[in-house]
């Protein structure tokens, strides 16, 4: 046995080997993502539901539209909105983690993964009993009697903003601590010592070093958010129009599928225009 | 110990590879697919068609959970190679698929439970399962009164507690052609609706997936919409307060039909199939709580908690030819995305 795996195994040594170990990856990615997008867009170019006949009608039906453009910008920010929130509360958090004890560190690290742990349909369905008329939020404020008639949560963006921020939480902050853990403590004090106030020292010291981190967990976050299919569709309501919800439609429903595959890479470009931005912030912090 | 030679290895693993990428449909003798809606279907006909089937003809039966559109979807994108070898729909979708011709002929013949079977319920193409009826769903604790037409759904005090969803579902399209109808419009002319749309939007409750309507009924978000008879009486076997209405211009009706794939591998045990959900054993005993089904076999005795009390009232109620439904539908969807969002 030990032999045969040698003899297929044996390799020369050095660079020649590389173009093999990535073989299987390159073929792999090659079959099951570089193929489906070719046809993807090649399907975008048939002019009609039945693709009986090629064209760029699609393509024009929807870059012409306003409400279509309108579908890509409310995705777009949608995401934006998602990583300004978990960026928000994931700061203040990543900082109680880095000062906290070992055990205490440990407790908080078991919270902050918890949602992992659970299905996002779940975790999606929760956000319906905690956001609707008749949920924790609504019955909280009456009973305090801050409102007198329950406040409209649910098939809002504030709504889903809220819901996805608790749902993409794990991805803003896991790439956070790990960086924020890196850091340097002794710089932290050298800024202190030297009189910078508390927040001078998060903006000029703590915000640079962990920009990094900060960068992954946001691609992480705009990417997920804007693809959210479930909780757009279960918690932002029909009232809410973004790209996942038409992809699903006009594919599943309609059978246009050449008018989905133009939202298809459209919400693709989108990820990706999303992704791009981020990570030139990321060289432009380090440059500067 | 055995000894492995590189050619073993490699022809081992080439065929767990294959394995892994054939078809999912079931080719063995005695076994087929089938497709089936996700949640209640499934429910009900993995614990009572699949047993039955299994004693019936010694048949195994895989279920596939999807959606309607889905089903068709998948078919439609597997191209020749079906990915299961039966279909269980509702009229637009199967309009579409009977369209792409990606039906099976069925042979009434091989169907011992089709006498049983009201006519014009086993066609050339697919049997009827189960009935469906849609009207008016509402909370009797909010609403002692109950709405009696579609036109006070977008009266005062039910639009503020309407539940809207568009023309995505089979129940959702025929419920806003009842509404148009009741607004003076028809299938050919949907403008009342989409007016009478516009200027409820701003008042209701919800504008959700259709998917998510009986959660937000259940949570108090909103307190009447439209749906079937089957979502009533599952709501209420949760303890949800629910009532069915059936508006004045009747309660609507429409079939779920059981279909064989375009070159399935198991046509033979897909017509036992089908038998089998038409049977009356079968049939009594997805009428009952928690499924809730309506029964179309002629030998059964409906029970109370349904909302009908024989299969007669369903040529009573109102129905809609699909082949004019679905060339407008892309439309209607699209002119509700547009008109009926924020």
């Amino acid at each position: 046995m030990a032999a045969a795996i040698a003899t297929a195994g044996a390799a020369p040594a050095g660079d020649k080997v590389d173009w093999r170990l990535a073989t299987p990856l390159g073929l792999t990615y090659l079959v099951f993502f570089a193929a489906p997008f070719l046809i993807l867009l090649g399907i975008s170019f048939y002019a009609d539901a039945e693709q009986t006949r090629l064209g760029l009608d699609s393509w024009l039906k929807f870059y012409t539209d306003r409400f279509y453009l309108k579908v890509i910008w409310d995705t777009l920010k949608l995401g934006i909105f998602a990583v300004i929130a978990t960026t928000l509360l994931a700061y203040p958090l990543a900082l109680v983690y880095r000062a906290a004890s070992p055990t205490w560190q440990r407790v908080l690290l078991f919270i902050i993964l918890m949602p992992l742990l659970t299905s996002v349909v779940i975790r999606t369905f929760a956000w319906i009993v905690i956001l609707a008329r008749e949920g924790v939020v609504n019955q909280t404020l009456m009973a305090l009697g801050l409102t007198a008639t329950p406040l409209n949560l649910l098939q809002t963006e504030l709504g889903l903003v809220i819901a996805l921020t608790q749902i993409e939480m794990p991805l803003m902050l896991l790439p956070l601590l790990t960086i924020m853990n890196q850091m340097d403590q002794n710089l932290v004090d050298a800024s202190r010592a030297l009189g910078a106030s508390k927040w001078r020292t998060f903006f000029r010291v703590i915000l640079p070093l962990t920009l990094p981190g900060w960068i992954a967990g946001a691609t992480l976050v705009f990417a997920s958010a804007t693809t959210a299919f479930i909780s757009q569709s279960v918690i932002g309501g029909a009232r809410l129009v973004y790209l996942p919800s038409l992809i699903w439609q006009q594919s599943m429903v309609v059978y246009n599928w050449p008018f989905a595959a133009v939202a298809s890479l459209t919400l693709l470009f989108t990820v990706l225009a999303g992704i791009m931005a981020l990570s030139w912030l990321g060289r432009f912090a380090r440059t500067t | 110990m055995t000894k492995l030679t590189r050619r073993d290895v490699l022809a081992g693993a080439s065929a767990l590879g294959l394995a892994g990428l054939a078809p999912r449909g079931a080719s063995a003798s005695g076994s087929m697919t089938a497709a089936i809606y996700p949640g209640t279907w499934e429910e009900a006909y993995r614990a009572v068609v699949a047993p039955a089937l299994k004693r019936a003809s010694g048949v195994d039966v895989a279920f596939d959970s999807l959606f309607a559109v889905d089903q068709v979807a998948k078919v439609r994108a597997a191209r020749g190679v079906p990915p299961f070898d039966c279909f269980v729909l509702d009229p637009g979708p199967a309009a579409a698929a009977r369209a792409a011709g990606l039906f099976e002929p069925i042979d009434s013949a091989k169907l011992t439970n089709a006498p049983k079977v009201p006519a014009g319920l086993i066609t050339r193409d697919g049997v009827t399962c189960n009935a469906q009826v849609v009207g008016i769903a509402y909370n009797p604790k909010k609403f002692p009164t109950a709405p009696k037409s579609w036109t006070d759904l977008f009266q005062s005090p039910f639009v503020e507690r309407l539940g809207l969803t568009g023309f995505q579902t089979t129940f959702g399209t025929v419920s806003l052609i009842e509404m148009c109808k009741a607004f003076g419009g028809s299938e050919a002319n949907m403008e009342p609706i989409f007016t009478e749309l516009k200027k409820a939007v701003s008042k209701v409750a919800a504008v959700a997936a259709p998917a998510a309507m009986p959660g937000l009924f259940q949570q108090g978000q909103i307190d009447v919409m439209y749906t079937n008879t089957n979502t009533v009486a599952i709501l209420k076997g949760r303890g949800v307060d629910i009532a069915f209405a059936a508006p004045a211009s009747g309660a609507i009706t429409f079939q779920t039909t059981l279909h064989i794939v375009k070159g399935a591998e198991n046509v033979a045990n897909a017509h036992k199939y089908i038998d089998v959900a038409i049977s009356a054993e079968v049939q009594n005993a997805l009428q009952r709580s928690p499924y809730n089904m309506i029964p179309i076999n002629k030998d059964v005795t409906y029970v109370d908690t349904l909302d009908i009390k024989s299969i007669d009232e369903l040529a009573k109620m109102v129905t809609h030819d699909w082949t004019r439904i679905n060339p407008q539908r892309a439309a209607w969807i699209e002119r509700f995305n547009k008109e009926i969002t924020k």
